[in-house]
């Protein structure tokens, strides 16, 4: 017993692991940017001065040099605070006075909060206050029309600051690339299935079956992170979403593809029946994820006018960790797919030998 | 793919099963009396839970009446069938057995169902198209199905765990399409909803075909 093992065959297994650490201690330790948490009062009447408190998320208020900040009607109705007061480094109050003139507005509208300093740059918070308007004249005096100093930028690497999501946009890292590595599995059952079919090769079915299992272990995990996700932020752990319950069916599918490998004892014709029904369940997945989700509406980003990855959600310091993470757990699978094989000869060989 | 072929062997199909007229009697009665329990459960039938259930008793009539079909042959049966046609050709008699008989059941559970709580459906034409489709996609999916869970032991579990999840898709846009039909919603695109329905219709079909003679060989 001399069998050599060949180190240089394995340099992805090392980059896979490497690469896993690198999201994971990376995509938990880069903190958010600095943004906006709330704002009290919610709302206002024109011509009044009112007292904002901000609550301020990662800010540094105190320390963070020169604070300013406006509220924004449109593009060019702003109005600076005119007096700012921080009172710790994640709270602030500002105080501005409303022009009681509202140019051509009626009802009642959203203002934006705009927030700057030095060390945090600028952070935006959309809808901060509800204004309600008041016969109001319609000259338009008393706002800006443009902030007249520049906006300062944030240096460092820091991950998007967004609402409703907060701190959890890191899972970005695990569930979406979760299920890309998923796919890229189940292609490669998919193939060994076909290769199956035509050269008939007892280790294919082999291969195939290993890359399902993996594949499926991977769609549960997936599953698990979204839905951790989603108590979070859609505050559920299941919703009614299209895109969730299709998947739920495509795992079903799946699931059963196991049950089906289980139940039949004859090695050949459960490696064929297995292998038709695995190409068979891949073409009815794909109506089922990749085209009703896009045709309904969705909660998911891509689906029903949301926008899909490459928007605004996913900038470049996400990307810096998302496409890696996909890379590292498809390496992963991969390496316990070919566990699996492993295990599987291995057995094979004993159960032919005794 | 000789249509001679077809014929006979759709020829043979009718002629067992009005020689074993219990296998089908037991098929129409399943239906006859899950409507009859359902009426008398639910008395008053709302439009959205007669198209429910129309699909629901449907899918395990269908599913009874096509595992009957491929399960019912024994394996000597398979081996002259073998050497006798190519596998088109069984398979599209066998598809299109399924398809007649599973349109037969869906008459007669519409006409069950129409006499007991009466018959909702504002939109004939979409019905109809509707469910058309969506017979052809169950009977395309039970066929592939039960040639893969025919000669195993535990074959009709087998059959349901394999295909019920399979038929989800097809499902769910067909009590959405039928839905409509009723005039319980009103969706100006639901013709989409067909197209997507024929859509999935042909490509299951396709890879009935493309798959049917590696899985058959047994």
């Amino acid at each position: 017993m001399s069998e050599r093992i060949n180190i240089k065959g394995m340099w992805w297994k090392g980059l896979g692991v490497v690469l896993f650490l690198y999201v994971i201690v990376g995509g938990m330790m880069i903190p958010l940017k600095p943004g906006i948490l709330s704002i009290q009062p919610g709302n206002a009447v024109n011509g009044d001065t009112v007292k904002l408190e901000v609550t301020g998320y990662n800010t540094h208020f105190l320390s963070g040099g020169d604070l300013r900040t406006w509220l924004k009607l449109d593009s060019s109705h702003f109005i600076q605070a005119f007096q700012i007061q921080a009172t710790g480094e994640t709270m602030c109050k500002a105080t501005f006075a409303i022009p009681s003139s509202m140019a051509s507005y009626t009802g009642v509208q959203p203002l934006t909060l705009i927030l700057d300093n030095e060390v945090d740059g600028y952070s935006i918070q959309p809808n901060a206050i509800f204004l309600a308007i008041n016969d109001s004249l319609s000259t338009g005096e008393g706002w800006d029309s443009s902030i007249d100093e520049p906006l300062h930028a944030m240096g460092q690497i820091r991950f998007p600051y967004r609402n409703i999501l907060h701190e959890t946009i890191r899972n970005t890292f695990f569930h979406i690339a979760l299920w890309f590595a998923m796919f890229l599995l189940l292609l490669a059952g998919l193939w060994h299935a076909v290769m199956y079919l035509r050269q008939g090769l007892p280790q294919q079915d082999i291969q195939s079956a290993a890359y399902h299992k993996v594949a499926i272990l991977f769609g549960l995990l997936g599953i698990a992170t979204g839905s951790v996700w989603a108590k979070f932020t859609w505050n559920t752990f299941w919703t009614t979403d299209v895109k969730l319950n299709m998947t739920a069916v495509a795992m079903l599918i799946y699931l059963a593809y196991l049950i089906l490998r289980n139940t039949i004892a004859d090695e050949d014709k459960r490696a064929r029946v297995s292998a038709g029904y695995s190409i068979f369940a891949f073409i009815a997945l794909i109506p089922l994820v990749f085209v009703i989700p896009r045709l309904t509406d969705s909660l998911h980003p891509g689906n029903g006018g949301n926008p899909a990855l490459g928007g605004e959600d996913l900038d470049n310091t996400l990307r810096l960790f998302f496409y890696p993470s996909i890379l590292a757990l498809t390496l992963l699978g991969n390496w316990m797919a070919t566990l699996l094989i492993r295990y599987e000869k291995i057995r094979e060989k004993m159960f032919y030998h005794s | 793919m000789q249509f001679t072929n077809i014929q006979s062997i759709l020829q043979k199909e009718l002629a067992i099963e009005f020689r074993q007229k219990f296998a089908v009697g037991g098929v129409f009665l399943f239906s006859a009396t899950v409507v009859f329990l359902l009426y008398k459960t639910f008395n008053n039938i709302s439009p959205r839970e007669w198209v429910l259930l129309l699909w629901i008793i449907m899918l395990f009539t269908g599913l009874q009446a096509v595992v009957k079909s491929f399960l019912q042959e024994k394996q000597e049966t398979w081996m002259y069938y073998y050497s006798l046609f190519d596998a088109t050709s069984l398979l599209v008699a066998k598809l299109l057995y399924n398809l007649l008989f599973l349109i037969i059941v869906f008459l007669f559970t519409v006409l069950c169902l129409a006499i007991f709580s009466g018959f909702p459906v504002r939109d004939i034409t979409l019905f109809s198209v509707g469910s058309g489709m969506g017979l052809l996609g169950l009977s395309v999916i039970f066929t592939f199905v039960s040639v893969m869970a025919a000669s195993e032991r535990a074959s009709s579990i087998l059959m349901s765990v394999l295909s019920l999840p399979l038929t989800l898709p097809v499902l769910l846009l067909l009590i959405k399409v039928t839905t409509v039909s009723t005039g319980l919603l009103a969706d100006t695109a639901v013709y989409d909803d067909v197209v997507l329905l024929a859509g999935i219709n042909s490509i299951l079909l396709g890879s009935t075909f493309l798959l049917f003679p590696y899985v058959w060989r047994s």
